[in-house]
């Protein structure tokens, strides 16, 4: 099997893992753990895409809001924007240069030349 | 702020911004393929697809490097702020045309072959050690577009909710190293294809004003200087609190505490609204509740309520005064705890 | 602490906030479309290349050849495709005709299809099947005699020479490196653009072997610009380079 073909099978593999998840935390978890989905069914259409993509973290949280949640993270917002925005500006300015050194003119300077003749 | 949730939320101001924002999208899209190769001099015109890929590919980078902007522009001029209220939409509408760029391509670049177009993606081109021109930059674009789609995906109020406000926004950090990727894959690729240069100014000045701004918001919000013990935290003179207004204290664990006056009394909440952790501090009193400056969630000062039928909680601080100093105690009381206010005058009088 | 007008969303904008608000959704309208049309106007001439569906469907008999890529010494002409000329081959999108055409290899046959013309690269994209191309009634007079042009120092492009003629446009470049390796995978004929023309010719189409129809090391270099050494033969009125891959550099 190529690579190309394996990297198609695990991604089919974790959308229908996430197709499952979403199966059962839309109709049995959801109202569980949050009191203001109950009644509340046409949003979670919405949800779909993302049980999909993020079906670990989803069933991760599950757990940890069965098992009863601790509320003071809750309340600690991530304060690491400037490491992300000076990574994100390294990033940026690596990807622009590189690409500056890359660029090729198209040699229209170099014109075709015969080395050797014919049967040579 | 919720009771049940609904699909979205909108309001007049939502659909002003909405309307604002896909009209700019469709005239972007309008402006871009209405240009003939009569108009160049070209004899003949660029193929319908590409041409489409284009534009949609344009259109998602001018976005995305919008969307970039607002967050810096409102931490540095808090009249940018109705432009982060409702960005979650524009994320959302960034999204669906940076997928509409990809059909296009897939549809194109990687359709009418014996393979599945997903899979000629992924082995079409595997130069990935033969330097940057010709390197695959498809895969900056694939990361992009995964992130980009996670974070719409998971843009409902709900997921706030229920991944908790600090691992939801460590998640959308995903857009830092998206847009990263999303330069990567338009210098690495369109830019190294075009010989036309107009395209690289307006990559390379979009690119820059993310950066720029960025630094320029992370420097002027660098946070103030934890105290260095654990015990209760002095908040200064009482009295200079202005009527509605809060000040900031940081405590010794590095969590913030939003000091109100209301009515002439203070409280103390914790400085991270429930809904996005938005900074409450920075927020004021309005109809006797503290409003948050960056989607309106509310609280009742002196218990951390939201006002009923909403349910929203934050946890509260018990104050002190002592020689005319305000003292904030270092731990938090569980969201929704009632404090008793502390009268300011009493602060003048000790 | 500010004064600066507070907004909450959902109670509409306050009074000093209006105008800069409503300024800023008109710049954005306006400046989306001025921003469009300037990234549009600058982009680069796609070439002349382009499918004839304005001949219509063109039918020639000649004798198949391979390098092993297919290709058509004509003998017999249509309306647009005069006897004498050399066309390569390829199948519906980015599909080859190898297949068809090794059963014909020195042989007379009928190929119909529409024709793809860029400059002197004459390309036919068979229809499906026999219909497409097979054998013809008669002898197939002698070919062409293969005349070597002896070795060259050249630069230009490797790309694939379908979309190159038109198929695609632009169909070539780095941005089109993905399409043009899966052309080339796929069986369509590899062709390297040469800065000037060479005997007459800028599109000379890449030789391979049997196994591989074009050597596998020069998928590392399609789209990039890059200069080469190689034997160059010519077949008919198509020029055939034998690339020499270890000359291959990139040029600045």
């Amino acid at each position: 099997m190529s690579t190309a073909a394996a990297i198609l099978d695990l991604a089919r593999a974790w959308l229908w893992i996430g197709a499952a998840v979403a199966a059962l935390f839309l109709s049995i978890g959801i109202g569980r753990i949050d009191p203001d989905a109950r009644g509340a069914f046409v949003f979670r259409v919405l949800l779909v895409p993302g049980l999909l993509l993020i079906w670990p973290l989803v069933l991760w949280r599950w757990w940890r809001l069965e098992k009863g949640d601790r509320w003071l993270p809750r309340y600690r917002p991530p304060s690491a924007h400037a490491s992300a925005a000076a990574a994100m500006s390294a990033l940026i300015m690596a990807a622009l240069v590189l690409s500056y050194g890359a660029r090729q003119d198209w040699p229209d300077n170099i014109a075709p030349r015969r080395i050797t003749e014919a049967g040579s | 702020m919720s009771v049940r949730y609904i699909p979205v939320q909108w309001n007049r101001f939502k659909w002003g911004y909405d309307a604002a924002l896909l009209a700019s999208v469709g005239v972007f899209l309008w402006a871009f393929l209405r240009v003939t190769p009569e108009d160049l001099g070209h004899e003949r015109d660029v193929s319908g697809a590409i041409r489409n890929a284009r534009a949609f590919g344009a259109c998602a980078f001018v976005m995305l490097t919008g969307i970039l902007c607002i967050g810096p522009l409102a931490r540095l001029d808090t009249r940018f702020l109705p432009l982060l209220y409702n960005r979650r939409h524009f994320g959302v509408v960034t999204a669906a045309v940076a997928l509409t760029h990809f059909s296009f391509v897939l549809d194109w670049y990687f359709a009418f072959s014996p393979a599945g177009k997903y899979e000629a993606l992924l082995f079409a081109n595997t130069s990935f050690t033969n330097g940057v021109a010709g390197f695959p930059f498809e895969a900056f674009g694939i990361f992009a577009l995964l992130s980009l789609l996670i974070l719409a995906a998971t843009s409902h109020d709900f997921w706030m909710k229920f991944l908790t406000p600090p691992v939801w926004k460590g998640l959308h950090y995903l857009i830092y190293p998206a847009y990263a990727a999303v330069v990567a894959h338009v210098a690495w690729g369109a830019l190294l294809d075009q010989e036309n240069t107009t395209f690289a100014w307006v990559v390379h000045v979009g690119a820059l004003l993310v950066v720029g701004l960025h630094l320029g918001a992370a420097l002027s919000g660098r946070d103030a200087a934890k105290p260095r013990t654990a015990g209760w935290v002095d908040a200064g003179d009482p009295a200079t609190i202005p009527e509605g207004r809060a000040r900031i204290v940081t405590l010794a664990s590095g969590d913030r505490v939003a000091v109100f006056r209301h009515e002439g009394a203070l409280s103390a909440i914790s400085n991270a609204c429930a809904h996005q952790n938005g900074p409450l501090g920075e927020g004021r009193i309005i109809d006797c509740l503290v409003t948050c400056p960056w989607h309106g969630f509310q609280y009742d000062v002196r218990t951390g309520r939201s006002p009923a039928p909403f349910t929203e909680k934050v946890p509260t601080y018990a104050l002190r005064l002592e020689g005319g100093r305000l003292l904030v105690s270092p731990d938090a009381d569980p969201p929704g705890t009632p404090q008793r206010p502390v009268p300011v005058h009493r602060g003048r009088t000790t | 602490m500010s004064e600066r007008p507070f907004f909450v969303g959902y109670l509409g904008l306050p009074r000093g906030l209006r105008f800069m608000t409503l300024a800023l959704a008109v710049s954005l309208l306006i400046g989306g479309g001025l921003l469009a049309t300037v990234i549009a106007r600058a982009k680069d001439d796609p070439g002349p290349g382009t499918f004839r569906f304005d001949y219509g469907r063109q039918t020639v008999t000649g004798i198949v050849a391979l390098t092993p890529t297919p290709i058509l010494h004509v003998t017999k002409g249509s309306e647009h495709i005069e006897a004498g000329r050399t066309l390569m081959l390829s199948g519906q999108g980015k599909n080859g005709a190898l297949l068809r055409a090794r059963a014909l290899e020195g042989r007379l046959a009928n190929a119909s299809g529409i024709l793809l013309t860029r400059g002197d690269l004459d390309m036919m994209q068979l229809v499906c099947g026999e219909a497409g191309l097979g054998p013809a009634d008669g002898d197939a007079p002698m070919a062409p005699e293969p005349e070597d042009l002896g070795r060259w120092e050249l630069a230009g492009e490797i790309c694939d020479g379908k979309c190159a003629a038109g198929a695609m446009r632009p169909g070539t470049g780095i941005a089109h490196k993905a399409c043009a390796s899966l052309c080339i995978l796929n069986g369509l004929p590899p062709v390297f653009i040469s800065t000037r023309p060479i005997e007459g010719e800028t599109f000379l189409l890449i030789a391979g072997t049997p196994e591989d129809p074009m050597p596998p090391e020069l998928y590392d270099w399609v789209a990039e610009y890059v200069a080469l050494k190689g034997q160059i033969v010519r077949h008919g009125d198509l020029l055939v380079l034998d690339i020499d891959t270890a000359t291959l550099e990139r040029t600045p």
